[in-house]
């Protein structure tokens, strides 16, 4: 099941609904990559609530999904993550380093909204 | 559950602390008490019957000099119940069917005296004084014939080294219980996830962290992280004593959790020892946002969440919305 896309101003928000495959998952990076470029976003928020288990595949897909984005000129924001997959995750040893990781939607917005500002006042100045 | 089990009837504390009729009866067969032993004892109902007035005057005699049993039978009315039990209980050795009922009792016995807090040697003390006791009644009942004294001596040795392994684990399972409800304590009282602040949580930990404390830890943390949509957690390890390699990747891996959970985790209260437990170990802490103390993690908070704390001025008149001027009408 491919995954909806929402545009919201200059940010992206791919919201997840049901576990995703490999290629599911491999779909939204191509998709979200195409999509930064050409609506010119400036963030990009995944939310991954509904998930209740990312594996050593689906967090290298998100860590390379974020790096591809970065070097497409957005920020990536991963929401979401339940406490349960954070601990696997961490036991696992599965990392998301160099990606933001914020609580929720609400969260991932305002993190967008301070990037965005600051980066007018850096315009700005 | 430990409370239910005290309750639980006594017919089935045989059951209840897992001596079932196979494993008693493995038990016997241990020992070598056969149904010839159990016979050799009935036979000795007569004698046991006869001498058991001296046998436990003597017994009480022996125990009220020394000042660690004495202790436990000043009460005179009490003494006079015990020495009553301790009759039947005499009597009862040679009265034959030594099964479920039997096995009941003694572990009553058992579960009474770790109760009142005797000691296992006086326990064991008790059994041996009744092995001398008998071993010169039957010397006497027997002259000449050592060799008959000698095996209902054996019987008997065999039915006592029974009862003594029942009120030992009696002894056993009831401390063990002890220690399994204090444990259940400890961890209630261990793990107090508290918000300070709106958004804002402290995790004081006391104590030795082992694996399954610091998992339970962590979820802890992480479900609080959710529930109160934390910003910043401090934790706080000024109580903890140790920290071994184990413990620092548990404390680094709860904040690499609650950093996927989009809350920043501050560690205060390294104490230098512990620091230099640490760098010793080698555990790569570069993750770790380490302040001193509390009031510094709390400080270091109130910077990303952007607070200041600002001491009310006196000089300064409060503006107090007073209502209407009373003097105004």
């Amino acid at each position: 099941m491919p995954v909806p896309i929402l545009k919201q101003g200059d940010c992206l928000i791919a919201s997840i609904q049901s576990a995703l495959t490999d290629a599911d998952l491999l779909e939204l990076r191509d998709e979200l990559s195409e999509r930064v470029g050409r609506y010119r976003s400036k963030g990009v928020i995944i939310d991954v609530t509904v998930l209740d288990v990312l594996d050593s595949f689906a967090s290298r897909t998100l860590r390379t999904m974020a790096e591809m984005i970065r070097l497409r000129g957005a920020e990536t924001v991963i929401v979401g993550i339940q406490p349960e997959v954070a601990f696997s995750m961490v036991q696992l040893g599965l990392s998301l380093d160099g990606v933001t990781t914020v609580l929720d939607l609400e969260e991932g917005l305002a993190h967008l909204d301070r990037s965005r500002r600051a980066r007018v006042a850096h315009a700005g100045g | 559950m430990a409370a239910t089990r005290q309750r639980v009837h006594a017919d089935d504390l045989a059951d209840s602390i897992g001596l079932g009729s196979e494993e008693l009866a493995m038990r016997k067969r241990f020992l070598e008490f056969d149904d010839d032993d159990v016979q050799r004892l009935e036979g000795m109902y007569g004698l046991t019957h006869e001498h058991v007035d001296a046998v436990i005057e003597a017994f009480y005699e022996h125990l009220l000099s020394f000042p660690e049993t004495t202790s436990f039978f000043r009460d005179p009315r009490l003494l006079e119940h015990v020495k009553g039990r301790q009759k039947n209980y005499f009597i009862r050795l040679t009265q034959g069917d030594y099964d479920h009922d039997y096995v009941t009792d003694r572990l009553r016995l058992g579960s009474i005296h770790e109760r009142i807090g005797l000691p296992v040697r006086s326990f064991l003390g008790m059994y041996a004084f009744y092995l001398r006791q008998i071993a010169a009644l039957l010397v006497q009942e027997h002259p000449g014939d050592p060799e008959h004294a000698f095996q209902k001596f054996h019987s008997l040795t065999k039915l006592l080294f029974f009862d003594i392994g029942l009120g030992v684990d009696m002894y056993i399972h009831q401390r063990e219980r002890t220690i399994a409800v204090q444990q259940d304590a400890i961890r209630e009282l261990s793990t107090p996830v508290l918000t300070i602040r709106d958004r804002l949580l402290v995790l004081p930990i006391i104590g030795i962290l082992d694996t399954s404390r610091a998992q339970q830890l962590t979820e802890e943390l992480l479900r609080s992280i959710r529930e109160s949509r934390a910003q910043v957690v401090i934790l706080d390890v000024t109580g903890v004593p140790a920290v071994d390699s184990a413990v620092a990747n548990h404390l680094l891996q709860t904040v690499e959790a609650s950093r996927l959970m989009g809350a920043q985790v501050i560690v205060t209260g390294l104490s230098a020892s512990v620091a230099q437990a640490l760098v010793t170990l080698g555990v790569d802490l570069t993750k770790l946002n380490a302040v001193g103390d509390l009031q510094g993690g709390i400080e270091v908070a109130n910077g990303i969440m952007r607070y200041q704390v600002v001491a009310i001025d006196d000089t300064i008149p409060e503006v107090v919305d007073a209502g209407p001027d009373p003097e105004a009408g």
